[in-house]
């Protein structure tokens, strides 16, 4: 049996992006503006993009760009974070430095990027991995700091060595604020990823975007913006679900009536 | 009357029945400075002396505040005393270890790990096997009255019952000495009172070392050999007593025993006495 509830949690998403369709068909049949094709004219371009052998290249370079930079922040940024959190003398060091990147756009580094490593794969990758790292960095070091004493104390008397305590104590404590992290991490991945792109335009998903747009290609543009759209959607859902999985046993029994999750 | 009040630094042996056993832990002169928030010194102990002999259990009965937990703290190892020393063993304590088993008032259960698994960290982590380690820490589980519990998280059990949990998970591994502060603080009196039994028999049977930090008066008189008394601000030892009553316990006789019943009153009115006294705050 599947309860009513359950039904409605399901099928939200889909009426709110059907709703957003309808929305945009009459908007764009009201204002019949070439730059603004309907729904289902953009819709229609999708699978031209998809079936178009170089488009699909362009598309799959991006997302192993993606998927590179991301992996490689989450592998730096969580020891990072955790050793900051269980040391003063680690957060001493590196919180000014963070504290000066953080409030800077990453995409704005590019052009000094761009000077010093070209162009190519390098460069954006750096640029999704320096988006990405920072929001790991932070939850992994909340996370780590809010791990109780006690705990810690507990597996001293065990006889774990202070590594042992970061990896099988603090790491696991503190992995629902870590997965926090990384999930707005991946979120700012697919975004410096488009936006690098933008900027170094020679090949990815963001490259077609803009090749289209100065083309005047309009369908295409909005296609790829469901695409790019669509992309960012499945891998927060999928994402998602492994955290949910990972960090089951801190999920609060309770619903908060008050809460709008 | 058997009560045989004696001042800390001077006391050296046991008075009791039990056989003379040799000194486990040895606390010297220990006080404990803190550095609070409003930049003052808090003297939270003050030049505790205390020897504790192997197999004996001990509790320490205070009011709150008065450094009960801390005292725990520098034995486990956890916290460096600001001067004086502790030993065990004879040799300087200088960290934790897995001979001084810790059961915090907090419980610091791991929430990742299912009940069974917070049993099995401490003797899987000592190298036993997988196989031997979920067999005993499943008979620890029951001992402890959480059968069918095994595969709960610590987030879906009672305060008691992760008090329970706490208690398996440090006995799992062995130590040699148990460091219990306000073990029983979070249960019923119906469950307390079998803890206090089942913690009796485990303590018969292998006669570890307990220091029990304990708010009750009839808990630390029934379970103990000796009663640390101690005072607040700053924390002290005021006065130190044997409790000696035959073992093993039974609590429907005990509570008919006028020793037993003395004693309670005895500590009772020394307490009363230090209220009156109007301890400075
Ligand atoms: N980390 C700390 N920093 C500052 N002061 C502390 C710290 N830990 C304990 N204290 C102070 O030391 C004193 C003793 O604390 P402790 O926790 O040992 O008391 P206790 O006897 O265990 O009390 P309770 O019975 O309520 O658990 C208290 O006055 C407390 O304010
Ligand atoms: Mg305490």
């Amino acid at each position: 049996m599947i309860s009513p509830a359950a039904v409605t949690k399901r099928a939200a998403p889909v009426l709110a992006c059907i709703g957003l369709l309808a929305v945009w068909q009459v908007a764009s049949l009201g204002l019949k503006n070439d730059s603004f094709p309907t729904a289902i004219e953009a819709i229609r371009a999708i699978p031209d993009i998809l079936g178009d052998k170089e488009s699909l290249i362009n598309i799959l370079a991006s997302l192993r760009r993606m998927a590179i930079g991301f992996g490689i922040a989450v592998l730096v940024s969580i020891p990072l974070g955790l050793l900051m959190g269980r040391s003063r003398a680690v957060a001493a060091f590196f919180n000014p430095l963070l504290m000066v990147i953080y409030p800077v756009p990453k995409a704005a580094l590019m052009p000094i990027i761009m000077l010093w490593l070209g162009v190519g794969d390098i460069t954006k990758t750096l640029v999704i991995f320096l988006g990405v790292s920072l929001p790991v960095i932070y939850h992994s070091f909340e996370g780590a700091k809010a791990v109780e004493e006690k705990m810690l104390w507990s597996g001293a008397a065990m006889g774990l060595s202070p590594l042992q305590r970061l990896v099988r104590i603090v790491l696991p404590a503190a992995l629902p604020e870590i997965l926090t992290g990384c999930r707005t991490g991946l979120v700012l991945a697919l975004i410096t990823m488009i936006t690098s792109e933008m900027i170094a335009r020679q090949s990815g998903a963001g490259n077609i975007l803009f090749n289209a747009l100065d083309m005047g290609q309009y369908d295409t543009v909005y296609a790829m913006i469901i695409i790019v759209g669509a992309m960012g959607i499945c891998l927060d859902a999928v994402f998602e679900r492994v955290r949910a999985r990972l960090v089951r046993w801190s999920e609060p029994q309770f619903d908060m009536p008050l809460s709008f999750s | 009357m058997k009560v045989v009040p004696s001042r800390s630094s001077e006391w050296v042996g046991p008075v009791t029945s039990q056989k003379r056993a040799s000194a486990i832990i040895e606390i010297d002169r220990v006080s404990q400075v803190f550095q609070t928030s409003a930049r003052k010194d808090h003297l939270a102990l003050s030049n505790i002396s205390l020897t504790i002999e192997e197999g004996a259990f001990v509790s320490i009965l205070g009011p709150s505040g008065c450094g009960k937990s801390t005292l725990l703290y520098i034995v486990g190892g956890f916290v460096s005393p600001t001067s004086g020393a502790a030993k065990i063993k004879g040799q300087a304590i200088t960290g934790p270890g897995p001979d001084r088993g810790p059961v915090f008032q907090e419980f610091a259960l791991f929430p990742w790990k299912t009940v069974l698994g917070n049993v099995m960290y401490g003797p899987r982590q000592q190298g036993v096997r997988a196989a031997e380690a979920e067999a005993q820490s499943r008979a620890l589980i029951e001992m402890v009255g959480l059968k069918g519990y095994e595969s709960f998280y610590p987030k879906e059990l009672s305060g008691g019952m992760k008090q329970r949990v706490a208690l398996a998970r440090t006995l799992a591994y062995h130590p040699e000495v148990l460091l219990m502060d306000e073990p029983f603080g979070a249960l019923d009196a119906h469950t307390r009172t079998r803890l206090q039994n089942d913690l009796l028999n485990i303590w018969e049977r292998d006669r570890k070392t307990v220091l029990f930090v304990t708010h009750s008066v009839d808990e630390a008189v029934f379970l103990s050999d000796k009663v640390v008394m101690m005072s607040k601000s700053p924390g002290c030892i005021r006065e130190v007593i044997d409790i000696d009553l035959p073992r093993p316990r039974r609590r429907n006789e005990l509570l008919l025993d006028p020793r037993y019943q003395k004693y309670i009153v005895n500590i009772e009115r020394m307490f009363d006495e230090s209220d009156e006294a109007g301890a400075p705050s």
